[in-house]
């Protein structure tokens, strides 16, 4: 177990800026989400922080000592890998130990904590098979196992449960984070599913083109995203954004660029005629008269989840999404009229899009 | 040690290096050592001529040596009509195979297992079977009534090179079965489901969806091939050693038997030097022409 | 479904016919060794003996250097495997698994050597290998035979580690394996079938080779069969019979290892020829 820290770590492959100037923090034992769209460049910071490629510049500390000249063999970190990466030749016993073994472990002890890995995730009956005799989820255990028998300074997983189906997704989600309450390792964790990040992590940074955007816990996050990019990505359905210019006169208000319409605030985010760009999450609409700030607009679609029913309007020449109640009785073409949780709303630069 | 050195970002040259060593050794320098030789008088058999610098000597003879353009005009009706013969036979054969009817695996055994005969045996077995009076060929064609007498095949320079390019094209077709099965596999099933819902038939479906999309690999066999054809003497040098009259005589037989016989090692180098040259532009407009094709 | 149907008959013609071609002068001259001289060279052809003799072979075997001729190939041959084996697959492997300045180049440079014209190197080659004392040699020839045979194991192999995911190496070395060892340990396990189908290419080949064999060789105690079938024939108008049970000696092996591992070879090669 150990803290990481990663100091102005660049990656450049040829001409290609892959990585530009990633900083972070994670204490012992914090479970760190890495959470971005594709190609922005999770994989090749775990390659990074397991030594199996060379940062361009930059510094990587494992508990404080810097590593950048260990090699991955020396390093004493487990990953695991989106494709789990098991030996196809070898059963399922000797790919969880491979480890020990090429660490010199004596056998009986060997033997000893495979069982032990193996029980843990339950996979003990199938020792002696091979991985191509396993299903899905079971090789998903034994990359697992592969990771956890050797008692890491440091786990990663690259994307570990995006080719398992939905529900078996949802159950190792659950074991993984039991797992981790239960060794206390500490975890780097690339996802690019917001929930795995909401659920797991302590601490989730999220990337873009190489940037971190934020690096926070994941109710700061949601509730405080840094820019539009991050308050886009985070949450589903996404964040909708209204654009408009702030009064002053006659009560702080938002007057939306498309229809005029003109929306009560509570405190103006910015100085008279100052243009922004409002934020608010799709269950931040209310139905009926409980909030002051309103916001009218034409239903064009309904689409009824089960416990939700998103109502996709027109507003001020945008679409939005709003999250109302089940059975309410509406109807595509009419006109609706929603309260805000205003205190909700998040405002951003329209052109920086950074948060105001 | 190794182990340690095999972390070091300089792991894939040292991986690279004896392989890199040892062509350096038997290509890049022979190569280049050949390319001089062709300006040389080398003569192994008369030492007296020394290995004096001749300048372009060998290849001025080459222009006016009636041999070099008799070989020339025989290559190119080697290649030609070997290249063609392959590729129709591979294709049907490819095709054939790959609808995977049963017993398909024992058939492309015995289809393929030419390619992987030596020369040596396959020039002699059918020296056997078109013998000019014990050849079964001949018993054969005649039984069938198509010819009046026994024919020395080889010994005609009206069907020497006929007989040498059919033995050619039964020996290589194979490599062309196994490129063009290679380049079927890769294609989607989907696809022909989807044409036959269109309402093409087999033919359609050949013209429209299988040609088209194995057209690289069969580019890229032609290319191979035309190579393996110009390079390697081997198979007529068994056959005929040329003849009758040269009737069957390949610019790379020729440049062998000016080594291999006359041990005229200088006029040998400048031929494959010319050979080599020849096959290169050959190849460029080959693969500008493919490129262009497919867009 | 009569079309289908239809179809499927005239592959099985075409296949049937194709194979036909292909195994009738091999089976023809299987049987020419086994006829009696007599049975041979006959007025009216003889299809099918009433007697057959093993006397070709027993003569060729002990009358003739025969043997020597194939002792001299098989060390030919598993020296160019050796040469090929040790060399060729870590360059393929390096050529699969990393990405490297001179990457490219380097892979045109080994597919570019595959057009020399085998004339253009044999005659220096002859002459540089005089100058070291290597011609004549069975390990000179197996050395010559590598400047054409090993840039096409390097291709071939390389298909083979290709088709063994990247992460297994990674894998590996984050369990505590150096790349040598991920490299001994996982990846060519996984590649053995490969491995072997590539070596029994270049093995077929270095079997066959009939030109630089010719040119390089010029005794008893390096010459490979090829040469000496060949020089047989001309020097003592070599009887057909015996000339056809040599064949078919020399073809056997090349036959057993082509059934044997006729798939992953024939995947190889593809692999190796298309991707260049
Ligand atoms: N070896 C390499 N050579 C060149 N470019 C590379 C290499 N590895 C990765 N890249 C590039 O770096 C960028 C980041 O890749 P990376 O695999 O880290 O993305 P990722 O965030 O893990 O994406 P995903 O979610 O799809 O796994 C991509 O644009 C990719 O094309
Ligand atoms: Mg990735």
């Amino acid at each position: 177990m150990a803290t990481l820290e990663l100091q102005g770590i660049r990656k450049s492959f040829g001409a290609l800026e892959v990585l530009s100037s990633v900083d972070l923090e994670l204490e012992d034992g914090g479970f760190l989400v890495l959470l971005g769209p594709s190609g922005c460049g999770k994989s090749t910071l775990l390659s990074i922080i397991a030594g199996l490629e060379e940062a361009s510049a930059g510094d990587i500390l494992v508990g404080g000592r810097r590593v950048n000249e260990v090699f991955p063999k020396d390093r004493n970190i487990a990953m695991v890998f989106q494709s789990y990466a098991l030996y196809p030749t070898m059963d399922v016993a000797r790919n969880i130990g491979f480890g020990l073994e090429m660490r010199k472990v004596p056998g009986p002890e060997r033997v000893e904590k495979v069982r032990a890995a193996a029980d843990l995730l339950q996979i003990g009956h199938l020792l002696d098979r091979k991985p191509a005799q396993l299903s899905g989820g079971q090789r998903q255990r034994v990359a697992m196992g592969r990771a956890i028998v050797r008692d890491p300074d440091l786990f990663l997983f690259d994307e570990p449960l995006s080719n398992l189906d939905a529900k078996l997704r949802v159950q190792m989600r659950t074991e993984i984070k039991r797992l981790h309450d239960r060794l206390g390792t500490t975890v780097v964790y690339v996802t690019h599913d917001q929930v795995e990040a909401m659920t797991l992590g302590t601490k989730v940074a999220v990337m873009k083109e190489g940037v971190i955007q934020q690096l926070a816990d994941p109710q700061t996050i949601y509730d405080r995203p840094a820019n539009m990019f991050v308050a886009g990505f985070i949450g589903s359905p996404a964040m909708n954004f209204l654009d408009g210019t702030v009064e002053t006169e006659g009560g702080p208000a938002l007057v939306l660029t498309g229809d005029g319409q003109r929306v009560a605030l509570d405190r103006a985010p910015a100085g008279q005629g100052a243009r922004v760009i409002a934020g608010i999450r799709p269950e931040h609409f209310t139905l009926g008269e409980g909030s002051p700030v309103r916001l009218t607009g034409r239903i064009e679609v309904l689409e009824p989840t089960g416990p939700d029913t998103m109502v996709v309007l027109s507003v001020a020449g945008r679409e939005i999404t709003a999250r109302l109640p089940p059975r309410i009785g509406l109807a595509p073409g009419a006109m609706i009229d929603l309260g805000v949780d205003r205190s909700a709303i998040t405002f951003f630069n329209p052109e920086t899009g950074t948060a105001l | 040690m190794i182990g340690e050195l095999s972390e070091t970002r300089y792991w894939m040259y040292l991986l690279l290096l004896p392989s890199l060593l040892l062509i350096t050794a038997v290509v890049l320098y022979p190569t280049i050592y050949g390319i001089q030789m062709s300006f040389r008088e080398m003569r192994l058999n008369r030492p007296d001529l020394g290995t004096g610098f001749v300048g372009l000597k060998h290849y001025q003879r080459m222009l006016n040596d009636p041999i070099f353009w008799l070989s020339l005009r025989n290559t190119a009706v080697w290649v030609t009509f070997a290249i063609i013969l392959e590729f129709l036979i591979g294709l049907i054969a490819a095709l054939a195979l790959h609808r995977n009817l049963p017993g398909s695996r024992i058939f492309a055994v015995m289809i393929l297992l030419p390619f992987f005969l030596p020369n040596v045996v396959a020039g002699h077995m059918w020296s056997l079977m078109l013998d000019p009076r014990l050849g079964v060929i001949n018993d054969l064609l005649l039984k069938a009534g198509l010819i009046d007498s026994y024919r020395a095949w080889f010994a005609d320079p009206a069907t020497a090179m006929a007989a040498a390019i059919l033995v050619e094209a039964w020996k290589s077709f194979p490599f062309f079965t196994l490129l063009i099965l290679a380049g079927l596999k890769g294609i989607p099933t989907d696809l022909y489901k989807a044409a036959s819902i269109d309402g093409a038939g087999p033919v359609a479906q050949l013209r429209l969806i299988t040609l088209p999309m194995i057209k690289t690999i069969i580019a890229a066999a032609v290319i191979l091939r035309v190579i393996g054809l110009v390079n390697s003497p081997d198979l007529l040098l068994v056959l005929t050693s040329g003849g009758p009259g040269r009737s069957t005589m390949v610019l790379s037989l020729f440049a062998f038997q000016t080594a291999y016989r006359d041990f005229n090692f200088g006029y040998a180098s400048a031929l494959s030097v010319v050979m080599f040259i020849l096959l290169m532009i050959f190849a460029w407009i080959y693969i500008r022409l493919s490129r262009i094709n497919q867009e | 479904m009569p079309r289908s149907r239809l179809w499927d008959l005239l592959t099985y013609a075409v296949l049937v016919i194709l194979s036909a071609v292909c195994i009738l002068p091999i089976l023809w001259t299987l049987l020419t060794s086994l006829k009696y001289e007599a049975d041979i060279v006959t007025r009216e052809m003889i299809y099918w003996p009433t007697r057959i003799t093993f006397d070709h072979y027993v003569t060729l075997w002990n009358q003739s250097n025969y043997p020597v001729l194939v002792v001299n190939s098989l060390v030919v041959t598993t020296v160019t495997v050796a040469i090929c084996l040790v060399t060729g697959t870590v360059a393929s492997y390096a050529f699969a698994r990393f990405r490297f300045p001179g990457r490219m180049p380097l892979m045109m440079g080994y597919l570019v050597v595959r057009m020399f014209p085998a004339v253009m190197m044999i005659i220096p080659l002859f002459v540089v290998m005089r100058q070291v004392g290597l011609l004549d040699s069975r390990v000179g020839l197996a050395i010559a035979y590598t400047s054409f045979l090993l840039p096409l194991f390097v291709w071939m192999m390389k298909g083979f580690f290709d088709a063994a995911p990247k992460e297994l190496e990674s894998a590996a070395r984050i369990d505590g394996s150096t790349r040598l060892g991920a490299m001994v340990r996982i990846v060519m396990p996984i590649a053995r079938n490969g491995v072997l189908a590539t070596c029994i290419f270049v093995a077929i080949a270095a079997w066959n080779e009939f030109l630089f064999a010719l040119m390089l060789t010029t005794s008893q105690g390096s010459r490979t069969w090829p040469v000496g079938l060949q020089l047989m024939v001309g020097e003592f108008q070599l009887p057909w019979g015996m000339l056809a049970a040599g064949g078919i000696i020399s073809i056997l092996p090349v036959i057993v290892l082509f059934a044997l591992i006729q798939r992953a070879m024939v995947a190889g090669i593809a692999a190796g020829a298309v991707k260049g």
